[in-house]
């Protein structure tokens, strides 16, 4: 065995080690390279920041906790976009896991520790508020005010629950759900994850089906997407953009293409550029964890190319491509 | 008669939902409901055979003291004590799904990072495997190699780095020869689908059912 | 769409349903089209001013009522006049009732669609779910003008003279219909002529040669065999593809007496599974062999599937290992701990963006639709050949289709069809054949 066979059948063990190095160093050690949106992810972006208090949108955790490192931090941004322009939102899960992931999502939105989040007000305390008569959000907004709450030192605003969100937690056979949200979100949903009655609520009865909702974002790590497309956009014409890991990207270019989806969030890539344009729009002070990621994607992706090269030039240094196929099993 | 009702079955079914596709009127809407609403019972009881094949494959290797049985019960418990934790335990000793609870901890503290770990091996496996097997072999092969480098700097912020030509020919190549290359992939599929689906509804193909050759 | 909320709590506020509106209903029920015109602006009730004088404000109209196509009968389009005075108009109010019908069951007059003024007048009535159109059912609509000062100034009433029915067509998918016919013939008529003995010939493909080896590697060296059937549910045609080659190996297996272990996350294909390797072994003659733990369910949840079927690959050993059928990220992660046991690997899927992790990590891989046509190739049975054929018949018009659109975008340049979307020729074509706007 010559030395370049030798290098070629490295145990792969010290390739695992560089990846982990690669992967831990930025952590440390900050590049903040430059993030530039592309069309794909503006598309996204551009409907949500067209959007307002009379318009709602659909965020689906799509995904099991496998994915959660490239599509959380979509969720996160695009969460934090919607309740920034007081669009309501609807939060689905169409694994029994991802609610729990949406909770989290939420839970990182509405911590109150970090400056620039939101403050979160369940359904059942603003009862007291509710009784008096709702008259629309900016009324209640002033009356919660007006009651003695006082938004805290940092924070962007208020979350009401049953206004502004309403998360509707996980169903089995989601994509029956979705077809039958079509016709009324509530016939399907009576109550939301947290056992309040959905009909009592204002942003349901604003919004009683599909056709209501202005746009669903999908957040997905396998083709639990295409349900919104076939059962949203197809039956409803309901518009459906993509939150997508890295991998499954190049799938759907077609779809983008076509004009079936509004646009795609693609990996951690996808959702830095999110941050980066909220950021931009003033709709948060700095970027999140996905910007910081791109330090690690970077480095890795650049490591992984210099290994193909590296196994390239062993390659043709040892004369293999002369030989018939070398079988490198271990 | 084992084989052919199922047949029988599988027949029907599929000319019903081809033909209900055509017909708008509200009697094919009800037949279509009524599969959508049995659908889901049908699933639900085949997740409790589910559960049986676990447990009984597991019991097997435990009685049987096969190699590794202690990973059995690695299985079995969880599987009986999250449940518990969820839905028996009193909420006053950490029970059910709210946070803090057992099942909670359980579910963000064990299975999520688990789950989170399975996923980041990709990176790993990525590595070793792009070092092994990407080789340029040929004229077509460096291609792929070549677009690969290309696509993967553009994905990065480091490729904006180099220039701004980079993510836009990443960009290209994944909107325009890799579309092209998918849809060619996805007709054959599409046609592939087509004909085993109608080689089960007409039961040519009875393999599924373990007919095969019949 | 319904969206101003405040509005809608306004509207709830007012009182309607009064006794002048009810009695309002010049629609006839004589006329013989089914749409129903009204343009009469006369015999308008107004609203009397309560304390100073507010600006006159005409009523809007019902323009016409029509029974909207290719549905279940259960919406119906109305078009409506703008009052005269849009500048006094806050919102136009969609107002139905079902003549004799008591209270609970649709009688009053209520509020099925709010129109901000300004919008298009041209709704469909029947999506709300809290006001579902009955087909068959007969209405009555009048639309009423909320003022920016507050009041709701009646509509005429009026009832078209049909009520909403379902059709028995869908004239939009008649496209979808012909291309149906096109293909499924086709299809047919290779089965037809691969029972009629014509010698239908099929290219090698190295994968399926090589799972009768791949077999029979493992039974010299006395391993399991690991056949995955992808990760997907039994609604995907590519796992039930899987299955039919389960039995196919399964049979092997059987007269081979290798053991085989097939792990599953579906719990629906689990059974399936279970039931086709169990007949395979009776087919082969072994029932006796059939091992009753050999197929098994692990757990719906993806990765900790891979966790699963990685420890199992990493603890027994298995000699030859198959994925085939649909897989998502799992893929490599799947066929690199295969690689790493040493087991001779054979994929197949129809999931592309996973082809490239098999292709780098496994012996063979069958690409898209040589999963689906693998079946046939092992089996050999002259239908299971005609469905191939017929396959690649579909997809030769699809590749003339491709051709003529690329000539006619070509020739487009020089007609000026490229520049004017009337004069485009690919335009035209496309035209004919597209359907994506069906559901």
């Amino acid at each position: 065995m010559n030395n370049w066979e030798r290098f070629l059948n490295i145990d792969r063990r010290w390739i695992y080690l560089l990846i982990a190095i690669v992967v831990i160093v930025p952590f440390f050690i900050r590049m903040g390279l430059p993030v530039v949106p592309t069309q794909e992810v503006r598309s996204v972006y551009d409907l949500v920041d067209s959007l307002g208090p009379d318009d709602a949108i659909f965020i689906g955790w799509d995904f099991d906790p496998g994915t959660e490192a490239e599509n959380q931090p979509m969720g996160v941004a695009v969460l934090r976009h919607a309740f920034a322009r007081h669009v309501p939102v609807f939060v689905t899960a169409y694994w029994p896991l991802a609610q729990g992931l949406a909770e989290m999502g939420l839970a990182s939105v509405f911590d109150t520790r970090v400056p620039g989040n939101f403050v979160y007000v369940p359904w059942a305390e603003w009862e007291s508020v509710r009784a008096a008569g709702y008259a629309g959000r900016d009324s209640l907004e002033s009356a919660w005010e007006a009651a003695g709450n006082s938004l805290p030192e940092g924070a962007r605003g208020w979350v009401f629950e049953g206004v502004d969100l309403a998360n509707l937690g996980y169903l089995p056979y989601f994509s029956l759900v979705i077809l039958g949200m079509g016709t009324s979100i509530a016939n399907q949903y009576p109550t939301d994850a947290y056992g309040n009655n959905l009909h009592d609520m204002p942003i349901l009865q604003a919004h009683k089906n599909l056709r209501e909702v202005d746009l669903a974002v999908t957040l997905a790590g396998s083709t639990a997407c295409m349900s919104w497309v076939v059962y949203g956009t197809s039956r409803v014409g309901l518009p459906v953009a993509f939150g997508v890991t890295a991998v499954m990207a190049t799938d759907y270019f077609p779809y983008i293409q076509s004009g079936q989806i509004v646009g795609m969030m693609g990996g951690l890539r996808g959702a830095a550029e999110y941050e980066v344009l909220e950021t931009e729009g003033g709709y948060t002070e700095t970027t999140g964890k996905a910007y910081r990621g791109m330090d690690v994607q970077s480095l890795a992706h650049i490591l992984i190319i210099l290994l193909v090269i590296l196994g390239n030039i062993a390659y043709f240094a040892g004369g293999f491509h002369k030989k018939t196929a070398m079988k490198n099993r271990r | 008669m084992k084989r052919n009702v199922p047949l029988m079955i599988a027949m029907l079914g599929g000319l019903i939902m081809m033909i209900q596709y055509f017909i708008p009127h509200q009697a094919s809407q009800d037949v279509f409901d009524y599969y959508t609403e049995w659908a889901p019972l049908v699933g639900s009881f085949a997740l409790i055979l589910g559960v049986g094949s676990i447990t009984r494959v597991h019991v097997h290797k435990i009685r049987a003291k096969a190699p590794n049985w202690p990973f059995s019960l690695a299985v079995l418990i969880p599987l009986y004590l999250i449940p518990l934790f969820a839905f028996f335990l009193p909420a006053s000793i950490g029970g059910g799904t709210e946070n803090p609870s057992l099942f909670d901890f359980m579910y963000s503290r064990v299975q999520i990072p688990i789950q989170a770990t399975m996923f980041s091996m990709l990176a790993f496996y990525i590595a070793s495997a792009a070092f092994r097997a990407f080789r340029a072999k040929s004229a077509l092969a460096t291609v792929l190699l070549v677009t690969a480098v290309i696509v993967m700097l553009a994905q990065v912020p480091i490729g904006d780095l180099l220039g701004r030509w980079l993510p836009d020919t990443g960009l290209w190549i994944l909107r325009f020869p890799n579309l092209a290359a998918k849809r060619a992939i996805e007709l054959g599929v599409g046609f592939g689908m087509l004909a085993t689906c109608l080689k089960i509804i007409f039961g040519v193909e009875r393999g599924w059912l373990g007919g095969a050759g019949e | 769409m319904l969206k101003h909320l405040e509005l809608l709590l306004l509207v709830a506020a007012l009182p309607f349903g009064t006794a002048t509106a009810q009695t309002a209903s010049p629609g006839d029920p004589g006329e013989a089209a089914a749409a129903v015109t009204v343009d009469s602006l006369a015999a308008i009730p107004t609203v009397e001013p309560e304390v100073a004088a507010p600006p006159e404000v005409g009523p809007a109209t019902v323009l016409t009522i029509q029974d909207f196509p290719n549905d279940a009968g259960d919406h119906l389009i109305l078009s409506f006049c703008e009052s005269p005075n849009p500048e006094c108009v806050l919102a136009y109010l969609v107002m139905r009732r079902t003549p004799g019908a008591p209270d609970s069951l649709g009688g009053q007059w209520a509020v099925v669609k709010n129109v901000p003024s300004g919008d298009p007048t041209e709704i469909v009535d029947g999506y709300d779910p809290d006001f579902l159109v009955e087909p068959g059912t007969q209405y009555e609509y009048r639309v009423d003008v909320l003022t920016l000062d507050g009041r709701q100034i009646e509509g005429p009433a009026v009832t078209p003279n049909f009520s909403p029915k379902g059709e028995i067509f869908h004239t939009e998918k008649l496209k979808v219909l012909i291309g149906c016919i096109i293909f499924i013939g086709l299809i047919f008529l290779y089965f037809k002529r691969a029972q009629m003995g014509h010698e239908l010939y099929l290219r090698p493909i190295p994968g399926i040669d090589a799972i009768d080896e791949a077999i029979g590697r493992a039974t010299e060296m006395g391993k399991p065999i690991l056949y995955v059937p992808g990760l997907s549910s039994i609604e995907d045609v590519a796992t039930i593809a899987s299955l039919t080659i389960l039995n196919r190996v399964a049979k092997k297996v059987a007269e081979y007496q290798t053991p085989l272990r097939v792990p599953n996350r579906d719990p629906i294909v689990y059974t399936v599974a279970e039931e086709t390797v169990k007949q395979a072994y009776m087919e082969a003659g072994r029932p006796d062999s059939y091992e009753a733990n050999s197929v098994f369910f692990v757990t719906d949840s993806q990765f900790a599937y891979v966790a699963a079927v990685n420890g199992l690959m990493t603890r027994e050993k298995p000699a030859t290992n198959f994925y085939l059928g649909m897989f998502w990220a799992e893929s490599l992660l799947l066929a690199e701990t295969g690689s790493l046991s040493g087991a001779i690997q054979i994929a197949g899927t129809d999931a592309i963006t996973q082809l490239p992790f098999f292709i780098t990590t496994c012996d063979y891989t069958l690409i898209g639709e040589e999963l689906y046509a693998a079946s046939a190739y092992l089996g050999r049975e002259p239908k299971q050949v005609g469905g191939v054929k017929g396959q690649d018949a579909c997809k030769g018009i699809v590749m003339a289709l491709v051709t003529i659109g690329i000539v006619l975008s070509i020739v487009d340049i020089f007609t000026g069809g490229a520049a004017d979307p009337s004069k485009s020729l690919l335009l035209k074509l496309q035209g004919l054949v597209d359907v994506t706007s069906l559901e």
